[in-house]
């Protein structure tokens, strides 16, 4: 620690270079990646919905209901059907207006029509299954988000690619001026590193030094622009939660396990943080390695 | 035991350092390289420490034969050689004690035993009450006995020095020797100089070098060219 100190205050301006580098990278890719994750949330929050939701005609045989389930599972692009009897379509009305008698006292089971509510694999096959539904006799009304996942499905892609080329240049930049600056520190230093190869150290002894300190520098930027976002998160958490009221939970998976992102939790903001330590340590890594190769050939 | 059988070093552009030179060193032995200025005196030496390497013969030093396509013992070769420089080579942000000291931490010897050996080795320097003095404030003399500290502590055999006196005063530069003198018997010692009373009166093994070629061993020999 003494060592990194010493040599952060004997080159200052360079020091504070790299550091204001990866900050920027590092507080730009937190933001990409919370606003990814929240999409995808989202879009996996959606799935769990009724995507579809078909409605018979009141006089439709269940026979006929049943051949039309049966024959869309076997198509391989939905996940699951859930039937919606008469019966049950008056059950959840009355559910819904429980404590409204006059209109409980106006609807029977007989003019409720029974309906599928289907949840297709992937949102790319639902324009798919709606139009296979309106193909299909006794379809009183076919209903889907279509709008809604289109926009959501054409926004995620569009995010991912920019998100992905922005990212990859982000990156290039970061080790670029990361390697420029660590050059500057170690060309005042190239005639003890030759002296250090003679004596007979190992690459990774001269390069220790230089790691640890833009290892220092990657995890305090890391640090800061945690700090600054959850400062801004947790400023804003009350404008989110009536933005996003209704939803109860947002969750992604992350190598199969889910990770619950809404509402905000300890959970979350600690995976945020060691994702983005652990990518500051490795471009402050990347660079130091590649700025002391240059000079390790003697 | 170095070992030099026939080995020739010509540069990318033609010039010849070194032409079919053959000699061998015994371990503690104490050898001064003399030449004028191009003879190849340095090139002898960083062919030693594998900063540059032959274009033809052989070099085995100890148990490494150096010149085998091969080898690649580099690091524990050098962990072998201490080296003085005419420049000092000194680290100007670290004091006296961490200056002799990264000698030792470069092949991770442990905190006491660096205490105790850099004490021992500023003492055989004189330079035991400036441990803690930074090389800025440091006289040349003091210097280059730092750069001798640094090559000599520890289980270096080899000390090779390339021009250890040639930025010294004459006072000084025998105070420097007298420092080799006290090595001599206990490592293997080659020098590289043009100070003639230096080589003439320790009366030492001589190899005098011309154009790259040895014209002279001396096995007590004083400087001629």
């Amino acid at each position: 620690m003494k060592e990194i100190w010493t040599s952060i205050r004997r080159t200052p301006y360079q020091s504070f270079s790299a550091f204001l580098i990866l900050f920027f990278t590092l507080f730009l890719t937190l933001i990409l990646f919370v606003s990814l994750t929240f999409l995808y949330g989202t879009l996996n929050y959606l799935e769990t919905k009724p995507q579809v939701t078909v409605y018979f005609q009141n006089k439709t045989e269940e026979n006929q209901i049943f051949k039309v389930r049966d024959e869309l599972m076997s198509s391989g692009k939905v996940l699951n059907i859930k039937y919606i009897s008469k019966n049950d379509a008056f059950n959840i009305y009355k559910q819904l207006n429980k404590d409204n008698p006059l209109l409980l006292e106006m609807v029977s089971a007989n003019i409720l029509p029974p309906s599928l509510e289907i949840y297709a694999k992937k949102p790319i096959f639902l324009p798919e299954i709606a139009e296979y539904l309106k193909k299909q006799g006794d379809i009183d009304e076919v209903q889907y988000e279509k709008d809604i996942i289109d926009k959501l499905l054409v926004l995620t892609n569009t995010i991912r690619t920019s998100a992905l080329i922005f990212f990859s240049y982000l990156i290039l930049m970061s080790i670029v001026v990361l390697t420029t600056m660590i050059l500057f520190k170690i060309a005042l230093k190239e005639s003890e590193i030759t002296l250090l190869k003679l004596i007979g150290a190992t690459n990774f002894y001269i390069r220790k030094p230089y790691i640890l300190e833009s290892l220092f520098l990657g995890f305090s930027a890391s640090l800061l622009s945690f700090g600054i976002f959850s400062f801004v998160v947790l400023y804003f958490n009350p404008f989110l939660q009536s933005y996003l009221k209704g939803i109860t939970t947002l969750s992604v998976d992350v190598f199969n396990y889910p990770l619950t992102i809404w509402p905000l939790n300890y959970i979350f903001f600690g995976v945020v943080f060691i994702s983005i330590s652990l990518f500051g340590a490795i471009i402050a890594s990347v660079a130091s390695y590649i700025a002391t190769n240059k000079y390790l050939k003697v | 035991m170095i070992t030099f059988d026939k080995v020739t070093k010509k540069f990318p552009l033609g010039n010849t350092a070194l032409n079919d030179v053959s000699f061998e060193i015994d371990d503690n032995q104490f050898v001064f390289l003399v030449g004028q200025s191009g003879a190849g005196k340095t090139s002898i030496l960083k062919m030693i420490t594998q900063e540059i390497k032959p274009t033809s013969g052989s070099i085995i030093i100890d148990d490494f034969d150096v010149t085998d396509k091969n080898f690649s013992q580099t690091i524990n070769l050098r962990r072998k050689i201490g080296i003085i420089f005419q420049d000092f080579k000194v680290l100007v942000d670290k004091n006296v004690f961490e200056n002799v000291a990264v000698s030792l931490k470069v092949i991770d010897a442990d905190q006491s035993e660096i205490k105790t050996e850099v004490k021992k080795t500023l003492e055989l320097v004189g330079l035991s009450k400036k441990e803690f003095v930074f090389p800025v404030q440091l006289s040349a003399g003091e210097l280059q006995r730092v750069a001798i500290a640094r090559a000599v502590i520890g289980d270096r055999d080899i000390i090779i020095a390339d021009e250890p006196t040639g930025n010294l005063d004459p006072k000084t530069s025998w105070d420097i020797m007298k420092i080799f003198k006290k090595l001599e018997g206990k490592k293997t010692i080659i020098i590289a100089t043009h100070n003639t009373d230096i080589v003439n009166s320790f009366q030492k093994r001589v190899l005098v070098l011309k154009e790259g070629k040895i014209i002279k061993d001396q096995r007590k020999g004083g400087y001629e060219l």
